[in-house]
């Protein structure tokens, strides 16, 4: 459904209803106006792993809940200490303390949301079940539509990485974790590709390549003949079609370049009004820049342009299609730009002119988008699929949206230590933010070799000692981290952040909990829905001075 | 009392007291690590929170589990339906209930030993002795008027021989997958009134084109409840919560957008725009409120620097964030201290000067008032004083006020007055 509002999606969110909306629609009226009800149908289909129930876990699945995602289901065995019952919300003090913390977490977290299920395995953990279910184990964790990991050990959580990455159906995974002020988000996955991002930026006009009947319509409109009202009534777009064209003409066919042209031009639309005060002639002058800056594909969308034989996964095949379609439209058909939109801006108009403007763009776009759909039946041919993979309601969509498509290209837990040239690079660019993510994986190190030690150690003792990791010790271990040579220019940045990390090597705060319950949460939805835009890369975040930054 | 030291059960605050008992590297030396700050935060900090919506019931939450015992919170609303994918501490039996008593409620049975009173009403209904009482006041509002309100009088109240008069203010947002969070220390940083020029102006459609050229769905909704409401409705009051009300509305609007062949008018789109809703969502709350819950707790305890002074969050595309300092107004006209200058052609009549206040983002007043120091220019109310002033509206300003002469403005939207000084162009 479209129509003559961009600024407006909302008409996309419900169908039109003659009555009032039902319970459900009422409860969800606040974010179906951001994600509509295909956003919401993607949510309610999304089954969501969560491989422990700490404060900033719970956080973000009360943040899931709330919307109406599916199902979640929550793996861990911790019996709730006084501490969790300290700091976490979805438990009940010292009521929970002894109990599974995972059950007493989803039956808090279900009381939000009737629409939701939920269920807690605590006989086992991800350890065990990485360890010693093998293939099993393997598929039951790839079943979930994504994986949430907060803090978990790094052995477990390598290894994790590298059997969801080696399979390219293998569902996201979110990689969190956090001590005291800090923190970090990632999302591990193969490929996403996003038709509505959102991403604010308009369609372009085509006025300066206006198609046969725009032209048409624009150059028989007889300016001078027409009575003051209705001249105070011809939409810009008509005005900048006729002018342009009539400079065309004296100009060897090309628009106005120079500053000095521009200022001309801008000059010939002004003194084209019969009243001082028409509105329609002010905003023609205000969109003259329409006239001079060329209608071609933008840059963001022709750098996704790919070969469809880079490998990719089966959940973005269609889009690949799609965009191999676009590619070939935009390169064998006139006039060589992206298939037209149909949404016009409101603009100074009687309600006929508008009314009748809309008409034709809404006309050519449909003949464009046909154009592009015999496009893209030919690729489906050339790759042997069968046309009805794509519908064509999902090809008006992409055709509505092709002004700000993005196919994301995700990288590998563990991408950043592997790559020397970055880290040189980044610890240039973007210290405060590596400085972050370096004390984190030094935190990480050292909890591992502690826990080995005490589980190997006889002594109960040992057993019971806590993880406090010295100052030097998570110096050394960050340091070592770098390639060798690699220094940061100025100390302070790491400083800062590994004396955070060795102040509070095991704290969740409940406020770092609570933001982080809303950046992943945000991030879940946006993967989820395939709307809106997912972090590319390592989101690092400091709350003593308030601050992300991206990696 | 607040407090009750055996709900403290041993090892409750064992991931806060790691930040309480050492300093980081960026902590202010004069930060005392240990018991005496784990005390302050947890047995004589008295926190307001003004707001038990969106942001208010995440920010209560934060702020129990943090450590704060004594939480008072105000809010004038009862619960909505389409409070429930957000506001989690709502149920639907609680559907009709005032959002602070119900609130308040639940964070005491779900966080021991916390206390939590609620005010069910409007933050004008207290005095300046009611927010003396408070160390810090956290605002989760959704309306920039109560702001305003909250602003200026926390503004006002400080007394510079009174240190104890100082209340910071820490101010939540959001919209969609946006918001912020900023501090305030009043008089001394930036505040809410020197930023006004910041929102984004709402979208007005001119009645002009309401009535005579529709060519948008919410054209055609504006002329049902701008223009048809009242003339077929005389003086009944039109209450956007009410389902049969946007009902009319639809129909007339639908049937108006038939008439122009205008496409896109739905139940949900006349209700958005007669409401003027805000997409909301929990996660986006979730995140502004934690950082304001972040912020008093540092400014409480010292254990880290607090926010100077603006956070703004932007989740649209990644996470992109940008944290700076809004710079003080020496203009502003609840902080500054000094005349907002103003320049109008000597041409201009009071009317004209009423217009271009309305019209101005950074002051945003309806129904401006007007004086000089010895005459009435325009009073908008009570209507004999209306009346006897009306004749001025169509004289030059220049027979009143002098070049570089003041006028007061005051007017019931705005909790304080406005000091302008005239210059002619």
């Amino acid at each position: 459904m479209s129509s003559g509002s961009q600024a407006q999606p909302v008409e996309d969110a419900t169908t039109a209803l003659e009555s009032v909306p039902d319970q459900k629609t009422r409860r969800y009226d606040r974010q179906l106006r951001l994600w509509a009800s295909s956003g919401q149908a993607a949510l309610e289909s999304s089954h969501i792993l969560v491989l422990n129930s700490s404060s900033t876990s719970t956080s973000i699945l009360k943040n899931l809940v709330l919307p109406g995602i599916g199902a979640f289901t929550i793996l861990d065995r911790t019996t709730t200490s006084p501490s969790d019952a300290g700091n976490n919300f979805f438990l009940e003090g010292l009521d929970s303390v002894g109990k599974p913390r995972a059950e007493e977490a989803v039956r808090l977290l279900l009381e939000l949301n009737d629409g939701v299920k939920g269920n807690s395995i605590v006989e086992k953990d991800i350890q065990e079940v990485l360890a010693s279910e093998g293939e099993k184990g393997t598929e039951w964790i790839k079943s979930f539509s994504l994986i949430i990991a907060h803090n978990l050990e790094k052995i477990a959580l390598d290894r994790l990485a590298d059997v969801l990455w080696a399979d390219f159906e293998s569902p996201p995974l979110f990689i969190v974790r956090s001590a005291g002020f800090l923190a970090e988000v990632s999302i591990q996955f193969h490929e996403h590709a996003i038709i509505e991002s959102h991403i604010e930026s308009s369609p372009s006009l085509r006025i300066d390549k206006p198609f046969p009947k725009l032209l048409q319509h624009s150059l028989s409109l007889d300016f001078d003949g027409m009575d003051v009202t209705d001249h105070g009534h011809i939409p810009y777009v008509y005005i900048l079609v006729r002018v342009l064209e009539d400079w065309k003409k004296s100009h060897d066919g090309k628009p106005p370049k120079t500053t000095a042209e521009k200022k001309e031009f801008k000059e010939i639309i002004s003194k084209m009004r019969k009243k001082a005060d028409e509105e329609n002639f002010e905003e023609a002058e205000a969109q003259a820049y329409r006239c001079w800056t060329e209608t071609v594909v933008p840059s963001d969308v022709k750098s996704i342009f790919t070969p469809l034989s880079t490998p990719s996964p089966s959940h973005t095949k269609p889009f690949r299609i799609l965009l191999r379609a676009l590619e070939v439209y935009t390169t064998t058909v006139p006039p060589y730009t992206l298939p037209l939109s149909a949404t016009l801006p409101d603009m100074k108009a009687s309600t006929s002119q508008y009314v009748d403007l809309q008409t034709l763009y809404k006309e050519r776009a449909v003949e464009e988008r046909d154009a592009f759909r015999a496009v893209l039946d030919k690729v489906l041919q050339e790759q042997g699929e069968n046309p009805s993979l794509i519908d064509d309601e999902t090809v008006t969509n992409f055709v509505k949206h092709s002004h700000i498509l993005r196919l994301l290209r995700g990288k590998k837990w563990g991408w950043l230590e592997e790559s020397p040239d970055t880290l040189a690079t980044l610890v240039q660019t973007s210290p405060k933010q590596l400085a972050i993510h370096l004390a984190l994986s030094a935190l990480a190190s050292l909890q591992t070799k502690h826990a080995l030690a005490t589980a190997q150690s006889k002594s109960t003792k040992e057993q019971e000692t806590e993880f406090q990791p010295k100052l030097e010790d998570l110096i050394t271990e960050a340091k070592s981290l770098l390639p060798t040579g690699v220094e940061f220019e100025d100390d302070t940045d790491f400083e800062n952040a590994i004396g955070e990390a060795a102040r509070s090597p095991t704290a969740d705060l409940p406020n770092t909990a609570a933001l982080l319950g809303g950046i992943v949460a945000q991030e879940v939805i946006k993967m989820t829905t395939k709307q809106y835009v997912p972090i590319d890369g390592i989101c690092t975040i400091d709350l003593v001075e308030t601050w992300t930054g991206l990696l | 009392m607040a407090s009750a030291p055996s709900t403290d059960w041993p090892g409750r605050y064992y991931h806060i007291d790691q930040v309480l008992e050492k300093p980081g590297p960026r902590t202010d030396p004069a930060f005392l690590a240990g018991d005496g700050v784990k005390d302050f935060l947890r047995n004589q900090a008295k926190i307001l929170v003004i707001g038990a919506g969106g942001l208010g019931c995440e920010i209560l939450a934060n702020l129990a589990l943090t450590g704060f015992k004594d939480i008072h919170v105000i809010d004038m609303d009862t619960i909505d339906i389409s409070n429930l994918n957000r506001q989690f501490l709502f149920r639907p039996k609680d559907v009709g209930r005032p959002k602070a008593t119900v609130a308040a409620e639940f964070i005491m049975k779900r966080v021991p030993g916390v206390t939590v009173t609620p005010y069910f009403g409007k933050i004008q209904d207290k005095d300046e002795d009611y927010y003396l009482q408070f160390n810090l006041v956290i605002c989760g509002l959704d309306s920039i008027e109560a702001r305003r309100w909250m602003n200026a009088t926390l503004v006002n109240m400080v007394d510079p021989e009174n240190p104890e008069s100082l209340k910071p203010m820490i101010d939540g947002g959001t919209e969609g997958f946006k918001g912020q969070a900023r501090v305030i220390l009043p008089t001394f940083t930036s505040c809410y009134e020197c930023s006004l020029d910041m929102l984004n102006k709402p979208t007005a459609f001119p009645i002009c084109t309401i009535a005579n050229t529709p060519r948008l769905p919410e054209h055609c909704i504006e002329w049902a409840s701008v223009l048809e409401w009242p003339r077929v409705h005389g003086d009944k009051k039109m209450d956007t919560d009410d389902p049969e009300h946007i009902s009319w509305l639809y129909k007339v609007a639908s049937a108006r957008a038939r008439e122009f062949n205008i496409e896109g008018v739905t139940w949900s789109l006349t209700q958005g725009v007669v409401k003027n809703i805000i997409p909301a969502i929990a996660s986006t709350n979730a995140i502004i409120a934690a950082a304001c819950c972040n912020e008093a707790f540092k400014i409480a305890t010292s254990s880290a620097a607090f926010l100077n002074n603006y956070f703004m969050l932007i989740g649209t595309e990644g996470v992109y964030s940008y944290t700076f300092e809004h710079e003080k107004r020496h203009d502003c006209p609840v902080c500054g201290g000094e005349a907002l200058d103003l320049t109008v052609s000597p041409d201009s009549t009071v009317e004209n000067l009423i217009d271009i206040l309305i019209e101005r983002q950074d002051i945003q007043i309806k129904k401006p008032s007007l004086s000089t120091p010895t005459k009435q220019l325009y009073f908008q109310a009570p209507p004999q004083l209306e009346e006897a002033t009306r004749p001025n509206l169509e004289k030059k300003l220049s027979e009143f006020v002098p070049a570089n002469g003041e006028i007061t403005v005051t007017s019931t939207s705005l909790p304080f007055s406005l000091s302008l000084r005239i210059l002619y162009s």
